[in-house]
C-alpha cells in the first residue's frame, strides 16, 4: 500500500502530486486550494506595485510563495471534518495575513505597531487604528511557512555578536532589524516584557530600526498574585493614554466593548473544541488546533469578526462530528498532551504524529493560553478581563511566574483529557522551559506517565532538523512502547531541503 | 605597593558562603538572609537582627547535579548557586530571597522550594516581580510585593523588626558604608592609584558578603590605611580599562585582566560598586519602602529595563563613568548563557566604539574561570591595541 510518506520527493520532502483522499475529500481539498489562490491573488491585485517590490524588497517576503505548499502539509492525511475544519482554519490565516501585508505596504498614518506577543485587543478601541503585531509576518508565521528562511536572520545576528545559545524568535527578530527588513510603518509602537527575557532584550534592537514612539508595557510574570490586577489596569490605561497623544485618536469604549465581545465569543468555541477533545471523539487535534488558536489569539483577538463566522461554521462541523462518531484521525491510538514550546520550522510535526503513529495531540501549551472571559459591563471591568487576558498570553503563561504555570497545569491538562502519554518538546534554548527539564522527568515517573522528549530548536532545523525530531519519536515507540507505526513510509524521509 | 592590612583577612573570607563573619553573626542570633541580584533591595535584607549575604559560590567544582535539572543551557551562576545549595552549602539560610529577573536565576531559586533543599521550618523563599520601566504604580506594586513576601514572613517567622525605625538604621549603616567605598574609589580616578582594581573588587564582594556590623571597622581602618599608602612609583600599567557586564563575584577575573597589563579603574557590574555604593536620602512623609524601591530602580543598570531612557541611559552611563575615571578601554563581559547581557553587550559595544568613540572588548566567560587562558590571551590583545592608540595619539 503507498503510505503518505512514497508521496514525498527524496531531498526536497515535496508532494509528488496531490494526495488522493477518496472523490469528496479530494475534490473539497482541491476546491480549497483553488480558493487560496485565489484569495492570495487578491491580495496582490489590490496593490500589484508595492506588493510585487516587496518581494525584492523583503527576504522574507519570497517565503510566502510556498504558503501551498505549507497548507498541503498541515493538511496531509486529513479526511472528512478534519479537513474540512482545517482549511477553513487555514484559509481564515491566509486571508488575514495578506490584509496585515497589504497594510503593512499601503496604509502608514493608521498602523500602530505591537509587538507580536502583545493580543491586539486594546487597538480595537481604536477604530480608525490597525493593529499590525510587527514581527508577525516578517518572521513568526514566514519561518513556519519556510524553516530555510529563520537560519539566515541568525547567521546575521550571531555575526553581529549576539551568542547562539539564545532563543532563536528573539535572536531572529534582532536580526531582521540588523538586516533593515522590517517595513518601517506606523504612528508608534507597543512594546512589551512578553513572553521572556529575550523578547525584552530584542526590543532594544527594533527600537533602533523603528525609530518610533515606543510604549513598553510592563505585564507582571506573576499572575496568581491578587495585586496584579490593579498594576496591570494601570498599565492599560497609560499604553490607551500614549497612543491617544501619539495618534490623535481617542479611546472609544464602544468599539472596544464590542472587540473584547467578539473575542469573549472566540473563547467560547475555543472551548467547545476542548470539551470534544476531552471526549472519546475528539474532532480537531494536532496542528489544526494550535496553529489557528495561536494565531487568532495574538494576530486578531477579536479585532477581525471573519474568524467568528469561520469559528461558527467549525462548531456546527464538529458538534455533527462528535454526534456521529466521527475519527479525527485514521486510528487514535495514544490520546496526548504536547507540550512546552513547538518547532516553527515544524508545525505539522503533530500531524506526523498522528498520520505514523496515531499519537493525537488533543491539546498543548500554546493552545492553552487565556480562556478569561471579559466582563464588558463597565470600562473597569473590561480593562481587568484585558489584564488577566495579557498575563495568560501565548508562552507567557507558561513559561514564567513560577513553575507552578509549566509543571502543575501540564498535569491537569493529563487528567482533563485523560491521555496516555505526554509529548514533550525539548526546546533546547528556552531558559524558562530547560529550567524545570529534571522535574518534568521526575514528576512524570512518579505519576507513572509515558513521556517524548523532542529536542528541538524552535527555529532553526540546522540544529535538530524535521527527521531528527521523527527519530526521537521513532525510537520510543519502538523500544519504550513497543508498538508499530500506522505509517511506515513516514518513519524516514529526507525533507531537509524542503520549504 | 605594600599589601593593604586586612586584605588577605578579606580574601579569605571570599572562600566561602558561610564565611567566619557569617557564622559569628549567626552565633550572636542573626539571621541570614541569601539574594542574588540588584533588584533585592539589600536594605531591607539587613533590617533588625537580619542581615544579608548576596550568594555566592566560592570555588566551585562539579556542577553535575545542577546542570542535570537545569540542563547544560543555563548560566553557571544559576547552576552554581543550586549546586552548593544541593550539597548543603546554603544550610545556614533563614530565607532565600529572588527577583523573577531572569528566568534563569528564578528557576534556580525555584529548585530551592522544589527539592525542600533547607531543612528549617522557618525558611521561606520569596520570589518579586520587578518592573521594566520606573513609574509610580510600578514602584507600589514592587513596595507592596516587599511588604506582603518579605518583611512580614520575616516578623512573622523570625520576629525580626520590620518597622521603619528598622528600616531607617538599615539606611543609615548602608550610607555609611557607601561613603567609606566611595572614598576609596575616588582613589581610582588618580593617574597611579593608590588601589588596585583588584583589591577594590575585594572590598567590594566583601561588602555584600559579610554582616555589614561586623565588616565596617576594618573597612573604616582599610580606608585610612589607602590614604597614607604609599604609592608604587614605577608601577607600570599599559591602559586604564573599565569592566562593565553581567554578574562577577570572582576576584580573580580582574585579577586576571590586571595580570594581563591592563588596570581596572572603574566597574559596572553586579557585585560591583556602579551601581550599589549611592547614598539613599530619606524625607520625611514619604513611604519608605517605596523611597528604598525608587532608588534601586533608579540606579539599577540593568538590561532588563525596557524603557528608551533606560536603555541609552545605561550606554550613557558607562561612558560617564569612563570620563571620570579616565578609562581607555570598555571590557563588556558576560556569562555564558546570559540572555540579557547575551544582547546587551554586542549592542552596547557597537554603541559606544562606533558612536562614542571608546575602544571596547567583548568577553564571554563562566562563573568558573576555566577558560582564564583565552581569556587572557583576547585581554592582552586588547591591552597592546590600546596602548598603541595611546602611543599614536601622543
Amino acid at each position: 500500500m503507498i503510505g503518505l510518506g512514497d508521496l514525498r520527493q527524496p531531498g526536497t520532502g515535496l508532494f509528488k502530486h496531490r494526495e488522493w483522499r477518496g472523490i469528496n475529500d479530494t475534490l473539497y481539498d482541491y476546491w480549497r486550494w483553488l480558493i487560496n489562490w485565489k484569495d492570495l491573488n487578491v491580495f496582490i491585485a489590490k496593490a500589484p506595485v508595492k506588493t510585487i517590490k516587496s518581494i525584492f524588497r523583503y527576504r522574507w517576503m519570497t517565503s510566502y510563495l510556498a504558503t501551498h505548499a505549507f497548507i498541503d502539509r498541515s493538511t496531509s492525511g486529513l479526511r472528512g471534518t478534519s479537513l474540512r475544519v482545517a482549511h477553513l482554519h487555514y484559509n481564515m490565516i491566509v486571508k488575514h495575513l495578506t490584509y496585515l501585508l497589504h497594510v503593512s505596504f499601503t496604509e502608514d498614518s493608521k498602523v500602530v505597531l505591537l509587538d507580536e506577543l502583545i493580543p491586539p485587543q486594546i487597538i480595537g478601541g481604536f477604530p480608525n487604528l490597525i493593529p499590525v503585531p510587527a514581527q508577525a509576518a516578517p518572521i513568526f508565521v514566514a519561518s513556519m511557512v519556510d524553516q530555510q528562511l529563520p537560519p539566515h536572520y541568525i547567521d546575521v545576528i550571531e555575526y553581529y555578536g549576539v551568542p547562539s545559545d539564545v532563543c532563536p524568535l528573539p535572536a531572529c527578530e534582532a536580526g531582521i532589524a540588523i538586516e533593515d527588513d522590517y517595513p518601517k510603518i506606523g504612528k508608534c509602537m507597543i512594546t512589551t516584557n512578553m513572553p521572556c527575557d529575550g523578547s525584552i532584550m530584542t526590543s532594544a534592537y527594533q527600537d533602533r530600526r523603528f525609530q518610533l514612539p515606543t510604549f513598553p508595557l510592563n505585564i507582571p510574570l506573576r499572575y496568581d498574585e491578587d495585586w496584579t490586577e490593579d498594576f496591570t489596569i494601570k498599565e492599560l490605561e497609560d499604553c490607551i493614554a500614549f497612543i491617544e497623544e501619539h495618534t490623535g485618536e481617542k479611546f472609544d469604549l464602544d468599539a472596544f466593548k464590542e472587540t473584547c465581545e467578539s473575542y469573549n465569543q472566540q473563547t467560547k468555541y475555543e472551548l467547545e473544541k476542548w470539551e470534544i477533545n476531552k471526549t472519546k471523539y475528539p474532532q480537531v487535534t494536532g496542528a489544526n488546533i494550535w496553529l489557528y488558536r495561536l494565531y487568532y489569539f495574538q494576530g486578531a483577538a477579536g479585532t477581525d469578526k471573519r474568524f467568528i463566522e469561520v469559528d461558527k461554521k467549525v462548531s456546527k462541523l464538529i458538534a455533527r462530528a462528535y454526534q456521529n462518531k466521527e475519527k479525527n484521525t485514521k486510528d487514535l491510538r495514544y490520546r496526548a498532551v504536547i507540550w512546552s514550546c513547538p518547532a516553527n520550522y515544524y508545525t505539522d510535526f503533530p500531524l506526523w504524529l498522528e498520520n505514523c503513529w496515531g499519537i493525537s495531540g488533543l491539546i498543548d501549551m500554546e493552545t492553552v493560553s487565556s480562556t478569561e472571559i471579559i466582563d464588558t459591563s463597565s470600562k473597569k471591568s473590561m480593562l481587568a478581563g484585558l489584564a488577566k487576558t495579557y498575563q495568560r498570553a501565548t508562552m507567557r503563561k507558561h513559561t514564567n511566574g513560577g513553575y507552578k504555570h509549566a509543571l502543575d497545569e501540564l498535569w491537569e491538562k493529563v487528567e482533563e483529557f485523560n491521555v496516555d502519554l505526554v509529548v514533550m518538546y525539548d526546546q533546547i534554548s528556552c531558559k524558562a522551559m530547560d529550567g524545570l527539564h529534571a522535574i518534568f522527568e521526575e514528576q512524570a515517573k512518579d505519576r507513572d506517565i509515558k513521556m517524548i522528549w523532542v529536542e528541538q530548536d524552535l527555529m532553526d532545523y540546522r540544529t535538530t532538523s524535521r527527521q531528527a525530531m521523527r527519530d526521537q519519536v521513532n525510537k520510543y515507540m519502538f523500544t519504550v512502547m513497543q508498538a508499530t507505526p500506522l505509517d511506515e513510509s513516514l518513519l524516514e524521509f529526507d525533507d531537509s531541503n524542503s520549504w | 605597593m605594600k599589601d593593604l592590612k586586612h586584605i588577605h583577612y578579606f580574601e579569605s573570607l571570599l572562600q566561602e558562603a558561610n564565611n567566619e563573619l557569617v557564622k559569628e553573626a549567626v552565633n550572636k542570633g542573626g539571621i541570614p538572609l541569601g539574594y542574588t541580584c540588584y533588584f533585592v533591595p539589600e536594605i531591607l535584607l539587613n533590617v533588625g537582627k537580619a542581615f544579608s549575604v548576596r550568594l555566592r559560590a566560592p570555588n566551585t567544582g562539579s556542577l553535575d547535579l545542577s546542570t542535570y535539572y537545569l540542563t547544560n543551557f543555563l548560566c553557571g551562576y544559576s547552576k552554581a548557586i543550586l549546586e552548593r545549595g544541593i550539597e548543603g552549602g546554603y544550610n545556614f539560610l533563614g530565607a532565600l530571597i529572588g527577583s523573577e529577573t531572569c528566568a534563569e536565576m528564578n528557576r534556580a531559586i525555584e529548585h530551592f522550594e522544589l527539592l525542600n533543599l533547607i531543612k528549617n521550618e522557618n525558611f521561606f523563599v520569596a520570589i518579586l516581580d520587578a518592573p521594566i520601566k520606573i513609574s509610580q504604580h510600578g514602584i507600589e506594586y514592587y513596595s507592596k510585593q516587599l511588604r506582603r513576601k518579605l518583611l512580614k514572613p520575616l516578623n512573622e517567622n523570625y520576629g525580626i523588626d520590620t518597622s521603619d525605625t528598622a528600616i531607617r538604621k538599615a539606611v543609615e549603616m548602608h550610607n555609611e558604608i557607601s561613603l567609606i567605598m566611595n572614598h576609596i574609589s575616588e582613589f581610582r580616578k588618580e593617574d597611579n592609584p593608590k588601589i588596585t582594581g583588584t583589591e577594590f573588587h575585594i572590598l567590594c564582594l566583601i561588602v555584600s558578603s559579610c554582616p555589614k556590623e561586623l565588616i565596617i571597622d576594618k573597612l573604616r581602618e582599610t580606608l585610612e590605611e589607602i590614604k597614607v599608602r604609599e604609592k608604587d612609583e614605577d608601577y607600570k600599567y599599559r591602559a586604564r580599562v573599565a569592566i562593565v557586564g553581567s554578574e562577577i563575584d570572582d576576584y580573580k577575573f580582574t585579577e586576571l585582566v590586571e595580570v594581563s597589563g591592563a588596570l581596572v579603574v572603574v566597574d559596572r557590574y553586579c557585585f560591583g560598586s556602579f551601581p550599589g555604593m549611592e547614598l539613599i536620602e530619606l524625607r520625611d512623609g514619604e513611604d519608605i519602602v517605596e523611597t528604598i524601591v525608587r532608588h534601586y530602580f533608579e540606579t539599577s543598570q540593568c538590561p532588563r529595563f525596557m524603557s528608551k531612557d533606560k536603555v541609552e541611559g545605561r550606554r550613557e552611563y558607562v561612558q560617564q563613568l569612563v570620563k571620570e575615571f579616565n578609562a581607555d578601554g570598555v571590557i563588556y563581559q558576560a556569562l555564558k548563557f546570559c540572555e540579557f547581557w547575551g544582547y546587551e553587550k554586542p549592542l552596547a559595544s557597537h554603541v559606544l566604539t562606533n558612536e562614542y568613540n571608546i575602544p571596547t572588548v567583548t568577553i564571554d566567560k563562566n562563573y568558573t574561570l576555566d577558560s582564564a587562558g583565552q581569556i587572557r590571551t583576547r585581554l592582552q590583545a586588547f591591552v597592546e591595541s590600546l596602548e598603541i592608540k595611546r602611543i599614536n595619539k601622543s
